[in-house]
C-alpha cells in the first residue's frame, strides 16, 4: 500500500531466552489511526520501544517515513518525527507544564550556548514564541490554565496524562505513539479522549498508532488493529474482524483468568 | 508597612521598582568589591591579634574567589545536570598547567614572547599574555572535558562518579612523574612550575592609564588587583550560569536528571546535552585554576589530591546543588574555612580556652561531616532551588538509558 | 521520492551500535592479549624473580579480595559503591595493632601455641568491631537514604569515608602505626635471593576457606538466599515475608566482618598501617570488583587475584613495567577501561536493565 509512514519488517527483540516481541510485520499508513492490543506482556510496549530508539532490536529493519530507524538513539528518531507517551506516565516530575512541553520542543528550537549565554534578541524571540505555543498546546490538550505553571507532580492524573500528549505533540510529531493513554480514566473521559485523538488526526494532519487496552476506545476510533500476543502478531485487520476473530477471543480469555489486576477490562 | 518607618520608608516605597529591586545587589556588590578597603577596620573591630585573625585577608579572598568558580562550574555539572563528578580536579590541574607552562621558564633555554606583559624581555622560556592563557586553560581543560566525557557520559550516574574519581587520580600522578615522560622533563613533577608570569596590564597601558599596575606582582598591594580580578572572574562566572540555567540547555539539563528516557524520547539528545554540561564545569574548573596558580604564582602535583575535589563537591552540596547563590555562599564559606578559618578558630581556641587542638589537620574530617549531616538532614541544602528540594524529597529520579551493561 | 522506494536511507549512525560491539569484543581480546604478553615476556626476561614476584602478587590478592569482597556484597544488595568501606579495613587494621600488639602484647617472641590462639582472639575482635562499624554507618548513614536519588547515598559515603579516616587520624595519629612481626617470617624457600615466608603462605592459607565459607553462606543459607531475593527484587522479597532491613544489615555485617579479617592480615603481613590507607586500597579493591563484574562473588576473588598480581608485576618486575611511582594510574586505568567497555566485568554476560 502505497504512502506507509511507517513500516516495521520481522522485527524481532529478545531478553535473554526471553522473545518478547517475534519477527512482527507491521505498518502504520499515513494519516491513518491503527491501535495494538494484546493481554499483559504481549509485548505492545517492547514494540514501542523499538520504534522509536529505546530498544535495539535484536533483528529486524524499522522504517520510518524513508529513514531506517534501527540504531538510531531514540533523539533522533523523535526529530524525524515521532512523538511518543509512556504508559507508566514519565512526566518531568518538578517542571511546570509548561517546561515540559517546552522540553518537548527542544529539537525544534535552535538556542545554543553562545546566543543562550548573550540573550541574543533572536534567541528571546524564539524563546517568546516556544511559550506561545506551548500555551497553545496544554490548552489545545485541554488542560487547564493553572497547568502551566504547576509542577507536573502536582496535577491530577488525568491532566498528567493530557500533558503527556501535549508534550509529545511539542516535538512536532508526523507520528504520534500513545501507550495506553486512556488507563485510569472513567468512562466519560476516554469518550472524550477518543473524540480528542479523532480530532488531532484531522487537524493537526498526524497518524497516530496506539496501545489500548480499552475496547471501546480502540473499536470506536481505530481503522486497523492488530493483536499481539506472546510477542507474535495473532490478527490484524479491521475493529469489526478483530472482534470476530477466534484467536483473539482464545488469547484473551486464555489470559483473562490470570490477568485480573485490575488493568482495565480487557473484554468491556 | 511604610508606617512604622517613618518618612525614610515612605521615600522608599515611592522610588521605582526597579531601584529598589537593585538595591540590595548593588550594596551586596559594593561590600564585596570596596573589602581591601576596610579589611583593615574589620580586623580591628574584632580585637585584632588572635581574633583579628578570624577577619578573612584578601589573599584569603582570593582563594574564596577560585573555590566559588569551581563550585558554580561544579554546580553546572552536579547541580544542573546531575551527573556526579568526583575527578573535577583534574580541570583545575588543566588550567594551572596551562599557566606553568606558557608563562615560566620551564621550557627555556626556548624564548618566545608572545605579548606578554610585565616580563623581562630577555627572559627565556614560553611567555604569553597571562590574561589570554586564563582563557586558553578555561578552553584546554574544556577539550579535557570533552575527551573524558565523551566515553564516559554514557555510563550510569554512579559508574560515572567513580570513573571520573579514577580520572582524578590518575591527572596528578600523572603529573607528578612527568618530570621524566619518555625522557622529557614536561611538568618538573614534584617540584612544580614556578615562578608564574603575574597578572598585569603591560607597559604600554600602564603609561596611559597610571591606575592599572603593569603587574600586579610588582606592586605592593598586588592581593587587591588579584581580589577584583577574582570578584569580575566570580560575576562572569555567575551571569554565564543564570543565562545558562534560564535557556532551552538548561531545561534540558533538568529534563536529563530527572528523566533520562523520557528526555531522550523528547528528542533531547542524551550524549551532546551531558557533553556540554561537562564541558561548561571544565571550562570554569579550567578558569579557576589558571587564575589561582597565577595568584600564587607557582604550580605543584600536591595541588590537584582528590580532597580538592571532594571539598568542592561538598561547597555544592552545602550550598544547595542547582542554586547559584547558595553554591555561592557555600564555596566563600568552606573556602574560607579551609584556607584561614578553621586554623584561626583553632588559635582561638588554643589561645583561650588553653587547648591544644590543631583543627586544621581534621579539616576533611570535618568537610565529611558536613556531607553526611547535608545529605541525612538538608539534603537540599542551604538554600535550596525549589524543584531540587521536592526531588530530594520525593526521591525522584528516572532510569538512565545508556545503562552500564546495555 | 517515495517513502516506499525500496531500501530506505541507512544513515551511519545505524550501523554504529552493532559495530562498536565488534569493536568492543576485539579490543578487550587485544588488551588481553597484551596482557599476556607481557606477562609471559616478563617471565622470560627474568623467570626466577617472576616467580618469587608472583608469590608475592597472590598474597597481595589473597589481602584485596577479602576486601572487594565487601564491596561485591554491598553493591549487589544495595547497588551503593560504599566508599567507606576501604576505611572501615583501615579500622580493621588499626584495630587488630591495638588488639594484638598493644592489649595482648604479641611481639613474635612467644611460640606459636601461645600466639595462635592469641591471634584468632585477635582476629574475633577485629571481625566484631569491623562488623559493628559497617552495620552502624548502615544504618546511621545509608539507611535514611535507601529512597533517596542514588546519588545521595553515594554522597553520603564519600563523607563518611572522609569522617572515618579523620577519626583514625584523631585516635591513632598521622603517622604510621607500627607493630612488630608476629606470624612467623621464616622462609619458606629462595626463589632469585628473594624469600618466601610462611607469613605469605599464611595469608593464602586464611584467605582460602574464608572465601569458600563465604560462597557457600551466601549460595545455600537461608540468609544467604534472603541476601540474593532482596538484591533481585527488594520490593517483591518485602511482599515476601522477608525482612529487608535485617537482611541488608546482615551484608554490611558480612562485609565489614571480610574488612576486619583482611585488616589483620594486612597489618600482619605489612608490619604497619595508616589513617589514609584504606582509602586507596579500598579503590583498588573495588576495582577488583568490578573487574570480577560487581555482584559477583568468584569474580570479586578472581579479579583481586588480577589485581594483586598486576600491581605485584608492576612494582617488582622490570620488562616493560612503568614501575611503582605508576601503580595508582595503571589499576585505575585498568578501572576506567572496564567500566567503560566491558562493565559487566570480565566473567560477566550483558545483561540490559529495562527501560
Ligand atoms: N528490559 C527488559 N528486560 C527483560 N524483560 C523485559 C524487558 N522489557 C520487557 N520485558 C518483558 O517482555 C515482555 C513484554 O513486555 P511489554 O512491556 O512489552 O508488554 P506489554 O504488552 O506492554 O504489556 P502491558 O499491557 O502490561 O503493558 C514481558 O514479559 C516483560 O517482562
Ligand atoms: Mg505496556
Amino acid at each position: 500500500m502505497a504512502g506507509d509512514l511507517l513500516t516495521a519488517r520481522a522485527v524481532r527483540k529478545e531478553f535473554g531466552g526471553l522473545v518478547a516481541c517475534s519477527d512482527v510485520d507491521f505498518t502504520v499508513p499515513q494519516g491513518g489511526i491503527v491501535s495494538l492490543i494484546g493481554p499483559n506482556g504481549a509485548g505492545k510496549t517492547t514494540f514501542f520501544n523499538m520504534l522509536t530508539g529505546v530498544y535495539t532490536p535484536t533483528s529486524g529493519e524499522v522504517t520510518f517515513d524513508g529513514h531506517e530507524v534501527v540504531g538510531l538513539p531514540p533523539h533522533a528518531v523523535t526529530q524525524l518525527g515521532v512523538g511518543r507517551t509512556f504508559q507508566n506516565i514519565r512526566l518531568f516530575p518538578t517542571m511546570t507544564g509548561l517546561e515540559n512541553v517546552l522540553v518537548g520542543m527542544h529539537a525544534r528550537l535552535k538556542g545554543g550556548i553562545f546566543r543562550s549565554i548573550l540573550r541574543t534578541p533572536g534567541l528571546r524571540r524564539e524563546e517568546r514564541e516556544a511559550a506561545d505555543r506551548a500555551r497553545e498546546l496544554l490548552r489545545y490538550c485541554g488542560l487547564p490554565r493553572e497547568a502551566e505553571h504547576t509542577y507536573a507532580m502536582n496535577l491530577s492524573y488525568g491532566d498528567q496524562r493530557r500533558l503527556e500528549v501535549a508534550r509529545a505533540l511539542g516535538t512536532e510529531p508526523k507520528l504520534l505513539l500513545l501507550d495506553e493513554p486512556t488507563a485510569g480514566m472513567n468512562p466519560q473521559e476516554s469518550a472524550e479522549f477518543t473524540s480528542f485523538v479523532g480530532r488531532m488526526r484531522d487537524e493537526r494532519g498526524l497518524s497516530i498508532l496506539m496501545i489500548e487496552h480499552d475496547m471501546k476506545v480502540v473499536m470506536g476510533i481505530s481503522e486497523r488493529v492488530t493483536v499481539l500476543d506472546h510477542g507474535e502478531k495473532i490478527a490484524e485487520g479491521t475493529p469489526g474482524e478483530i472482534q470476530k476473530d477466534e484467536r483473539v477471543i482464545e488469547a484473551y480469555l486464555g489470559s483473562a483468568a490470570t490477568a485480573d489486576n485490575g488493568d482495565g477490562g480487557l473484554l468491556e | 508597612m511604610s508606617g512604622r518607618t517613618g518618612a525614610l520608608g515612605d521615600a522608599w516605597a515611592r522610588l521605582p521598582k526597579r531601584v529598589r529591586a537593585l538595591a540590595l545587589p548593588v550594596t551586596v556588590l559594593l561590600l564585596v568589591v570596596l573589602y581591601p578597603n576596610y579589611y583593615q577596620d574589620v580586623f580591628n573591630a574584632l580585637g585584632g591579634g588572635v581574633t583579628g585573625q578570624l577577619a578573612p585577608t584578601v589573599p584569603t579572598m582570593v582563594v574564596m574567589c577560585v573555590y566559588v568558580i569551581m563550585a558554580l562550574g561544579l554546580n553546572v555539572v552536579v547541580g544542573y545536570a546531575g551527573l556526579l563528578d568526583l575527578g573535577y580536579v583534574a580541570f583545575y590541574a588543566a588550567g594551572a598547567y596551562i599557566a606553568g607552562w606558557f608563562a615560566t621558564l620551564q621550557f627555556a633555554p626556548h624564548k618566545v614572547h608572545f605579548l606578554s606583559v610585565g616580563v623581562l624581555p630577555v627572559l627565556p622560556g614560553l611567555h604569553v599574555n597571562v590574561w589570554l592563557l586564563l582563557i586558553v586553560g578555561a578552553v584546554f581543560a574544556t577539550i579535557l572535558g570533552i575527551i573524558i566525557g565523551l566515553p564516559t557520559l554514557r555510563l550510569r550516574g554512579d559508574y560515572l562518579a567513580i570513573v571520573t574519581l579514577g580520572f582524578g587520580e590518575i591527572i596528578p600522578q600523572a603529573v607528578n612523574n612527568g618530570d621524566d615522560w619518555f625522557g622529557h622533563n614536561v611538568t618538573n613533577g614534584p617540584n612544580g612550575l614556578t615562578p608564574i608570569d603575574s597578572l598585569g596590564f603591560g607597559v604600554t597601558i600602564h603609561k596611559t592609564f597610571s591606575f592599572l599596575p603593569s603587574s600586579y606582582r610588582l606592586e605592593i598591594n598586588s592581593a587587591d588587583y588579584y581580589y577584583w580580578t577574582g570578584v569580575a572572574l566570580v560575576l562572569f562566572t555567575l551571569f554565564c550560569c543564570i543565562r545558562l540555567r534560564d535557556s532551552r540547555l538548561g531545561r534540558a539539563w533538568v529534563a536529563i536528571r530527572e528523566d533520562e528516557i523520557a528526555a531522550a524520547a523528547m528528542g533531547v539528545p542524551l550524549m551532546r546535552t551531558k557533553t556540554w554540561a561537562y564541558a561548561i564545569g571544565a571550562f570554569f574548573g579550567g578558569a579557576a585554576g589558571c587564575f589561582y596558580a597565577i595568584f600564587k604564582s607557582s604550580t605543584f602535583p600536591q595541588d590537584f589530591s582528590l580532597n580538592i575535589s571532594i571539598a568542592v563537591l561538598c561547597m555544592v552540596i552545602l550550598g544547595g546543588m542547582g542554586n547559584v547563590w547558595g553554591v555561592c555562599l557555600g564555596g566563600a564559606v568552606l573556602a574560607y574555612l579551609n584556607y584561614q578559618g578553621l586554623e584561626a578558630v583553632g588559635n582561638n581556641l588554643n589561645h583561650y580556652a588553653g587547648t591544644n587542638l590543631n583543627i586544621p589537620q581534621y579539616t576533611f574530617g570535618i568537610f565529611g561531616i558536613i556531607i553526611v549531616a547535608m545529605m541525612l538532614i538538608r539534603p537540599q541544602g542551604l538554600i535550596p532551588t525549589a524543584r531540587r528540594k521536592i526531588e530530594l524529597e520525593a526521591g525522584v529520579e528516572g532510569g538512565s538509558l545508556y545503562d552500564a551493561a546495555a | 521520492m517515495t517513502a516506499e522506494s525500496g531500501t530506505a536511507r541507512r544513515p551511519m549512525l545505524a550501523a554504529l551500535p552493532r559495530f562498536s560491539q565488534q569493536i568492543n569484543r576485539v579490543l578487550t581480546w587485544v588488551v588481553v592479549g597484551l596482557f599476556v604478553v607481557w606477562v609471559v615476556g616478563n617471565f622470560i626476561n627474568a623467570p626466577k624473580q617472576f616467580v618469587s614476584v608472583f608469590l608475592l602478587g597472590v598474597t597481595l590478592g589473597s589481602i584485596y579480595a577479602l576486601v572487594a569482597l565487601g564491596y561485591t556484597l554491598v553493591y549487589g544488595i544495595i547497588e551503593l559503591i560504599n566508599f567507606a568501606h576501604g576505611d572501615v579495613f583501615m579500622w580493621g587494621s588499626m584495630i587488630a595493632v591495638t588488639v594484638s600488639a598493644h592489649w595482648l602484647g604479641l611481639d613474635g617472641s612467644q611460640g606459636w601455641y601461645v600466639t595462635a590462639p592469641l591471634i584468632f582472639v585477635t582476629l574475633l575482635a577485629c571481625i566484631a568491631f569491623c562488623g559493628t562499624l559497617n552495620v552502624a554507618i548502615e544504618r546511621l548513614a545509608y539507611r535514611p537514604l535507601r529512597n533517596a536519588p542514588k546519588l545521595a547515598p553515594l554522597i553520603t559515603a564519600i563523607g563518611m569515608s572522609f569522617i572515618l579516616q579523620n577519626a583514625g587520624a584523631l585516635v591513632y595519629g598521622f603517622i604510621e602505626q607500627p607493630v612488630p612481626d608476629i606470624f612467623p617470617t621464616k622462609p619458606l624457600f629462595r626463589i632469585g635471593g628473594i624469600a618466601y615466608t610462611q607469613k605469605s603462605l599464611l595469608i593464602v592459607l586464611i584467605t582460602i576457606p574464608v572465601l569458600l565459607a563465604l560462597v557457600y553462606l551466601v549460595r545455600s543459607t537461608r540468609q544467604g538466599k534472603a541476601m540474593r531475593a532482596v538484591a533481585q527484587d527488594m520490593d517483591a522479597s518485602r511482599m515476601m515475608g522477608i525482612d529487608v532491613d535485617r537482611t541488608i544489615a546482615f551484608t554490611f555485617a558480612l562485609g565489614g566482618a571480610l574488612a576486619g579479617a583482611a585488616g589483620l592480615l594486612f597489618v600482619m603481613y605489612q608490619t604497619s598501617t595508616r589513617y589514609d590507607l584504606g582509602f586507596q586500597l579500598g579503590l583498588f579493591a573495588f576495582t577488583a570488583a568490578v573487574l570480577g563484574g560487581i555482584g559477583n562473588l568468584t569474580g570479586a576473588a578472581f579479579g583481586a587475584l588480577l589485581i594483586g598480581l598486576i600491581q605485584a608485576f608492576n612494582e617488582g618486575l622490570s620488562w616493560h613495567t612503568p614501575g611503582s611511582s605508576w601503580t595508582q594510574s595503571v589499576i585505575f586505568s585498568i578501572l576506567i577501561l572496564v567500566l567503560v567497555f566491558r562493565p559487566q566485568g570480565l566473567l560477566g554476560e550483558a545483561v540490559s536493565d529495562r527501560a
